[in-house]
């Protein structure tokens, strides 16, 4: 009945060989973030990312979102807070591949490899970070569609739950509950 | 350390903790709930995304597959999914009952069900479908199946008194929703039974084949509960089979293994006049047209709700276009089709746990399943055709747009690869099958464990496939027939 054997772990940068290796260069995080290029200060204390790492998800938030006439963009919804305030109270292992992931992500030699550019995703200009994006998007490799997934589903789930944005999406919002009913 | 010693230890209080606590509390028994999950009422649920999804689903909203393919929606909270659930109510399709009989020696018949159905449905306020909940985004599902023939049918839902908000899965603000957390719930407090909330059990301690302890994460620090009569675990199908893989219980390698989520394929329409799919009752119309597909994986066609967030993260992509599929949410139709994974030879995903204790989920889209997919896709696209949708819009990272037949075959040309569509589960089940074979089962037909003798498993982790309909009311008369029989042993 009790099998008691040691099960693998298998987050989702750490799926096989090429998982592994891509997870040493996402673990690099010193060396990879250091010219990272920062946005603009935090709203509050951040519980889980780092600055660096809140830079590189606010600037690849501004392109999964760019600014659009009358649009807010992700950054004036602080969705790098809201990002960073749902990932702390997640499984701490969550965090540490979020984390690695964002790392992954900024990495100029990874962005060599993935499509020929060897700058850090915050210091590309906006084409060349679309066409990062869109790299990982549509890489051949399955690992980086999943991290592609990450950012985008966090960046969407945080802007598009903003009351600011219901108005520009022809949603009223929730209805008034009925007074009968309360 | 704290110690509490109850007849019964459940742990979990959706749909299968909920209706065991209250029928063994109502036979006399001491019983104690332990739920890992917060007690917030109906003041609380303001309809908001942002803070519904953190506060009332597993990994505050996160929960999905390895590697991000399929996003699971299950609820965390007392009452369970139960809470959060869209009110749809079916029994479980004899086609299932007899598949679980001849395929997995499950010893349940519709019979032996039918009285804990009749008792469920009457708790719940469970009664005929009526044409006044059918929103508009529900209508165009029944227009467009009627007008193809495929016979649509109303969805009997858990209410009493509903005023058909359309947000159901935010947690109902007028207890409208007859969830566990306003039925059984209550009824097992009221019997006597104790609710723990924020406790999160982590270890079961064994002498010989009995439970002899339970020790739990409370909100003051951790219990222990030592249960004299068993340990009854109605986690849910993904935490249940985690439970026991943290405690070394795998059935020599069953638990966590066949597990089935009805993997579920969206797609959408755009019509010319508002739809507004996030109001109304989220679900009442069904067409099970395509559920028996003999020697090919069945589905069966529904609607969802469509929410500013929860779209959001549906629709594919990002940028420019992705906005302007956003900015038309109003016009948007949703429809969904559940794959019935587990009825041919499939097998599911697979349930593991890491040494730091995180949930891994792995679910390969088998390529039954993926011919499934391509197909449902196609005729929910003629569907909303034949409704009126100016469009429909496939779900792929590379939308396919439908405008007539004529651009279904771009359909099969399009690669249904893991992270290359949408999809969701909102119906977790297995990974603990019941049976009366010891070599494949986890537990009997009864839930109690085959080899711990007061231990059973009262939630659809014991389902040896998927259900092939919403499963939340066959969980609870499940859940019902278990406790009926544990309490009866005395």
């Amino acid at each position: 009945m009790s099998g008691g054997k040691a099960l693998p772990r298998r987050g989702f940068l750490q799926k096989g060989l090429v998982g592994g290796a891509l997870l040493l260069v996402g673990g690099a995080g010193s060396l990879a973030l250091r010219s990272t290029r920062l946005s603009s200060a935090p709203r509050g204390p951040l519980k889980l990312l780092s600055l660096q790492e809140h830079a590189v998800f606010t600037a690849a938030a501004a392109r999964i979102i760019p600014a659009a006439p009358s649009w807010p963009t992700p950054e004036a919804l602080d969705c790098g807070g809201k990002a960073d305030a749902l990932l702390a109270l997640c499984h701490p292992e969550v965090g540490v591949d979020f984390k690695r992931l964002l790392t992954l992500f900024e990495n100029g030699l990874f962005g060599l490899v993935t499509h020929g550019r060897p700058t850090p995703f915050t210091r590309l200009d906006p084409a060349a970070q679309e066409a990062r994006l869109d790299a990982w998007r549509r890489s051949r490799m399955a690992l980086l569609r999943s991290g592609y997934l990450a950012l985008t589903r966090l960046t969407h789930a945080s802007y598009y739950s903003s009351p600011e944005v219901y108005a520009l999406i022809g949603y009223p919002g929730p209805p008034d509950v009925p007074a009968e009913a309360r | 350390m704290a110690t509490l010693t109850p007849d019964f230890c459940i742990i979990g209080s959706g749909a299968g903790g909920s209706v065991a606590a209250a029928v063994l509390a109502q036979a006399g028994a001491k019983v104690l709930i332990l739920e890992e999950g917060a007690h917030h009422t109906r003041r609380a649920f303001n309809m908001q995304e942002s803070w519904a999804y953190p506060a009332l689903y597993q990994d505050h909203g996160n929960r999905a597959t390895d590697d991000l393919a399929i996003i699971i929606l299950q609820g965390r909270a007392v009452g369970g999914g139960t809470t959060v659930n869209w009110t749809s109510s079916f029994r479980a399709p004899e086609r299932t009952l007899g598949l679980w009989r001849e395929r997995h020696d499950v010893d349940i018949d519709a019979a032996t069900l039918a009285p804990h159905y009749a008792a469920v449905e009457e708790r719940l306020n469970i009664k005929e479908g009526t044409f006044d909940d059918v929103n508009r985004n529900n209508q165009k599902l029944w227009d467009g199946a009627s007008k193809l023939g495929w016979q649509p049918e109303l969805i009997r839902r858990s209410v009493k008194g509903c005023a058909r908000l359309g947000y159901c899965g935010l947690g109902c603000p007028i207890d409208a929703k007859q969830s566990a957390l306003i039925t059984f719930v209550p009824d097992a407090v009221a019997a006597g039974a104790e609710l723990r909330p924020d406790c999160r059990a982590t270890k079961i301690e064994l002498e010989g084949r009995r439970v002899v302890s339970v020790v739990a994460e409370g909100p003051d620090g951790p219990i222990t509960v030592r249960p004299r009569r068993g340990l009854l675990v109605a986690g849910g199908a993904i935490n249940t089979p985690a439970l026991l893989l943290r405690n070394r219980l795998d059935s020599n390698g069953i638990v966590g293994r066949r597990t089935f989520l009805h993997p579920t394929v969206p797609v959408i329409g755009i019509f010319r006049e508002p739809v507004e799919a996030f109001y109304g009752a989220p679900q009442s119309v069904s067409c099970h047209q395509f559920a028996d597909r003999l020697d090919r994986v069945g589905y069966v066609l529904e609607t969802a709700p469509v929410h500013p967030m929860l779209a959001a993260i549906a629709f594919p992509g990002h940028g420019e276009a992705h906005r302007q599929i956003a900015a038309r949410l109003p016009f948007v139709q949703a429809t969904i089709a559940l794959l019935i994974d587990g009825h041919h030879d499939d097998v599911g995903g697979a349930i593991d746990v890491t040494a730091g204790g995180r949930i891994n989920i792995a679910y390969p889209i088998a390529e039954p399943l993926r011919e499934a997919a391509r197909d449902a896709i196609k005729n929910m696209a003629r569907l909303l055709l034949a409704a009126g949708a100016e469009q429909v819009m496939t779900l792929h990272d590379d939308p396919v747009t439908i405008r007539d037949e004529g651009d279904l075959a771009r359909v099969d040309r399009t690669p249904f690869e893991p992270q290359r569509h949408t999809l969701f589960s909102a119906h977790q089940m297995g990974g603990c099958p019941m049976g009366q074979d010891t070599r494949r089962s986890v537990v009997d037909s009864r839930g109690r464990h085959h080899a711990i003798e007061n231990l059973w498993i009262t939630d659809g982790s014991v389902f040896p496939t998927a259900l092939g309909v919403n499963p939340q009311l066959a969980v609870y008369a499940h859940a019902r027939l278990f406790a009926t029989q544990i309490a009866r042993q005395g």
